[in-house]
C-alpha cells in the first residue's frame, strides 16, 4: 500500500476491524482506492432479504472530494437511476473531509429505508412513488427478489 | 455620467467624425432630435422625470469597480469595527445592504455575526496529547500547526490547504465553509490568504472572489458583451436598458439578456424557454414566403416593412394577415390581437391543445417576424448610407443634409424593436380590459411602425416632413404605450 494516504489506510483498517452491521465493504485487491460492497436492503423496507452490490471509488483529491459511489445491482428507487447513479446530497455539495467511507455507506443504507421520492433522480419511478405508493413498493419488492438475489450468486 | 449624458457624448463625437462611423448614428434619439429641430416650437419632449425608460448608469473598468467595493468594505469596517474580511462576508451575504446590516450588527453584533455563518457558540476543540491526529488526514501533527475558523473545529494546516485548492478548483471561494461535517461556517479570505501557498491558486481566488462579490452586487453587472470587461454600475437595481459604450452590447440591466420592455425579466425568460422548446414547430408552420391573396404569386419578404405590394398584380396587403392594406388604416387592430375561440371550455383535450399551438403560433409568427424585419431594416440602413454617400459625393447636399435619414431608421428599429417585445407581453396577459388596452396601444404602434417603415424605405421620394411627422407619431404611440405598461 505504498503512497496510499494514512487517511484510507487508516478507514480501511477500521472496516475490515469494525465492520458496520448489513455493509461490508472490501478493497480491490489490485486497486487499494477501488472498493467492493454489499448492502443488504434494510428490515421493514422493500428491498429486505436483498443483497445489493456497489462500487466505490476514493478519487485522488479524497477526502477533499467525495467518493465515487455507484449502485451495480438493478434496483427500483427514486433516488437511484438505471445506471445505478445516486442522488445524495453528501456525495456532492454537502460533502465534508470530515465524512468517511463508513458514514456515506451508512447515509446510503438509510436512502433504501426512506426514498425521498420529492427529490428525484429518475422521475419516473419518483412519479410512481407518488401517484401510488402501494404499487412502487410492490414493484420495488419485485425487482428486489428479482435482481437482488441473483446478482449476488451471479457474480 | 447618466444614460442621457453619454448619448449626447456620443452625439458629439460623430459630428466631429463626419460619417466615419455609420453606427454611432444610432445612438441618436428622438431627444436629440427635438432639441436640435424644434425648439422654437415647444413641444413636450419627454424629460428625464416622464420617461419611462431613464435609467442612470455608467460603465466602470475593473479598477474602478474594485475601488468602488473596497470604499463600500472600508465604510462598514470602520462603522462596526470589524476587519475587512469579515466586513466583505457580510456585505456579500446581505445583497450590499449595508443600512440593514448596521442596524443588524448594532442590534445584536454577536448573533448577527452567527446567523451569517460568521461566528459560532461552540466551544473550541481541544488538542489532545503532544501529538494530536487530525481527523482528515489521520496523522500525527504538532499541535502548532492546528488551525480552525470561528467554529473551532480544529484541522491541520496541511489539509486546509488540499480543502482550499480543491475547493477554488472547483470554482467556490466567497463559499468556502469549514472542513467538519454539517458545519456552514464560512472561511474569511485572510484566513485562506493565510494558508494557501500555491501562487496560481491564490491569483484564482483573488479573481473568482471578485466575480462574485461582483456577481452579488445589485447595483453591479458584468457587461455581457463577448469579450467585454465593463462592469456597468447603475443607481438601483432595475429592467432598464443598457447600452454598453464599449462593446454595443444592449441589454436589460436586472437580468442580462436583450433589452425586453414592456415584458418583465421572468416574463421574457419564460417566453424564451418556450420559443426554444417548440420554435421547431414554429419555423415549419411559419414559412418565409406567402402566396399574394389575389393573384397568388409567390412572394419573398425582402424588407422590414409589413405592407407589401404584389410585383405582380400590384394589389397591397399585409403581410400578417394577408387582407387588403387600404382597410387596415383604420381596422389594423384586427391584425395585431388574437382572436380566442369563445366555446374553447366546451371543447375536447385535443381541441384545446391545437387550440393553445394556435394561439402561441399566433404571437410566436409576430414576435419572429419583428425580429426578422429589424434585421432587414439594417440592410435598409446600409442602403440609406450606401445612396447618401454617393449622393454626397455628386455634390447633391452634405452629410448633414441627409442625417435626417439615419435618424429615422435609428428610430424606426427602436420602435420595431419594442414592438417585437409586446408580444410575450400580451401572450402571457389574462384576458380582460388591460389586455384590451394594451392589444389596442399595441396596434396602434404597430400601424405607425409599418407607416414609417413604408415610408424610410422609400425615403428618397418620400417629403422630409411628412417623413420626421412620421417619427413623430411612431415615438410617441412608443412612449404612450410604455408609460402605460412599463413598470417603473
Amino acid at each position: 500500500m505504498a503512497g496510499l494516504p494514512r487517511r484510507i489506510i487508516k478507514e480501511t483498517q477500521r472496516l475490515m476491524a469494525e465492520p458496520v452491521s448489513g455493509i461490508t465493504a472490501v478493497p480491490d485487491e489490485h486497486n487499494s482506492r477501488y472498493f467492493h460492497v454489499v448492502v443488504a436492503g434494510p428490515s421493514q423496507s422493500p428491498y429486505e432479504g436483498g443483497l445489493f452490490k456497489l462500487e466505490l471509488f476514493l478519487p485522488e483529491e479524497y477526502p477533499m472530494s467525495a467518493p465515487k459511489v455507484r449502485f451495480m445491482t438493478k434496483i427500483y428507487h427514486p433516488n437511484i437511476d438505471k445506471l445505478g447513479r445516486i442522488c445524495l446530497d453528501i456525495l456532492k455539495d454537502k460533502w465534508s473531509p470530515a465524512l468517511q467511507i463508513r458514514t456515506v455507506l451508512l447515509s446510503i443504507q438509510a436512502l433504501l429505508s426512506a426514498p425521498n421520492p420529492d427529490d428525484p433522480l429518475d422521475n419516473n419511478v419518483a412519479d410512481h412513488w407518488k401517484t401510488n405508493e402501494k404499487s412502487a413498493i410492490e414493484q420495488a419488492r419485485q425487482w428486489t427478489q428479482q435482481y437482488a438475489k441473483a446478482s449476488i450468486n451471479n457474480h | 455620467m447618466s444614460g442621457e449624458v453619454s448619448r449626447q457624448m456620443s452625439h458629439v463625437s460623430e459630428g466631429s467624425a463626419m460619417g466615419s462611423d455609420g453606427n454611432s448614428s444610432e445612438d441618436l434619439d428622438e431627444d436629440d432630435y427635438y432639441m436640435d429641430n424644434y425648439d422654437d416650437l415647444d413641444l413636450d419632449c419627454p424629460s428625464k422625470a416622464d420617461d419611462p425608460e431613464y435609467f442612470e448608469y455608467e460603465p466602470l473598468q475593473v479598477i474602478d469597480a474594485e475601488r468602488m467595493l473596497n470604499e463600500e468594505i472600508e465604510t462598514l469596517c470602520t462603522t462596526l469595527k470589524v476587519n475587512p474580511s469579515t466586513a466583505k462576508m457580510l456585505l456579500f451575504g446581505h445583497n450590499w445592504n449595508k443600512e440593514e446590516i448596521i442596524d443588524n450588527y448594532q442590534r445584536d453584533p454577536q448573533g448577527f455575526l452567527i446567523e451569517s455563518n460568521l461566528a459560532s457558540r461552540r466551544k473550541p476543540d481541544r488538542l489532545v496529547g503532544a501529538k494530536p491526529v487530525c481527523s482528515v488526514c489521520c496523522r500525527e501533527v504538532n499541535p502548532d500547526r492546528f488551525l480552525s475558523v470561528a467554529c473551532g473545529h480544529m484541522f491541520c494546516r496541511e489539509c486546509w490547504d488540499m480543502h482550499f485548492q480543491t475547493q477554488i478548483q472547483d470554482g467556490i471561494t466567497t463559499g468556502i465553509e469549514c472542513m467538519a461535517k454539517e458545519c456552514s461556517i464560512l472561511v474569511p479570505e485572510d484566513f485562506v490568504y493565510e494558508i494557501l501557498t500555491q501562487p496560481k491558486l491564490r491569483d484564482k481566488y483573488s479573481k473568482f472572489s471578485f466575480n462574485d462579490l461582483i456577481k452579488s452586487h445589485p447595483r453591479l453587472r458584468f457587461c455581457p458583451g463577448i469579450d467585454c470587461a465593463v462592469i456597468i454600475k447603475a443607481k438601483e437595481c432595475k429592467a432598464k436598458k443598457v447600452e454598453c459604450e464599449a462593446c454595443g452590447a444592449v441589454y436589460c440591466f436586472k437580468c442580462g439578456l436583450n433589452y425586453h420592455a414592456p415584458t418583465d425579466c421572468a416574463v421574457v425568460k419564460k417566453w424564451l424557454t418556450k420559443c426554444e422548446d417548440d420554435s421547431e414547430t414554429a419555423n415549419y408552420i411559419s414559412a418565409h414566403t406567402k402566396d399574394c391573396p389575389r393573384c397568388h404569386v409567390c412572394i419573398e419578404k425582402n424588407g422590414g416593412c409589413n405592407h407589401m405590394q404584389c410585383p405582380s398584380c400590384k394589389c397591397d396587403f399585409c403581410w400578417m394577415c394577408l387582407g387588403d392594406w387600404n382597410n387596415h388604416g383604420s381596422e389594423y387592430y384586427e391584425c395585431s390581437r388574437y382572436k380566442e375561440n369563445p366555446n374553447i371550455a366546451h371543447e375536447s383535450m385535443h381541441v384545446q391543445a391545437r387550440e393553445a399551438l394556435k394561439k402561441y403560433l399566433f404571437y410566436y409568427g409576430r414576435w419572429e417576424n419583428h425580429a426578422r424585419s429589424l434585421q432587414l431594416e439594417e440592410i435598409t440602413r446600409e442602403n440609406i448610407q450606401t445612396r447618401t454617400q454617393k449622393k454626397v459625393m455628386n455634390n447633391e447636399g452634405t452629410w448633414i443634409d441627409w442625417q435626417y435619414l439615419f435618424h429615422a431608421v435609428a428610430l424606426l428599429k427602436k420602435c420595431r424593436y419594442t414592438l417585437q417585445y409586446t408580444y410575450p407581453y400580451a401572450y402571457y396577459m389574462d384576458k380582460g380590459s388591460r389586455k384590451e388596452l394594451f392589444e389596442y396601444q399595441q396596434s396602434q404602434l404597430e400601424s405607425e411602425v409599418e407607416n414609417l417603415s413604408w415610408k424610410v424605405e422609400r425615403a428618397e421620394i418620400v417629403d422630409r416632413g411628412e417623413l420626421e411627422n412620421q417619427m413623430d407619431i411612431a415615438e410617441k404611440r412608443r412612449q404612450t404605450l410604455l408609460k402605460d405598461f412599463l413598470e417603473v
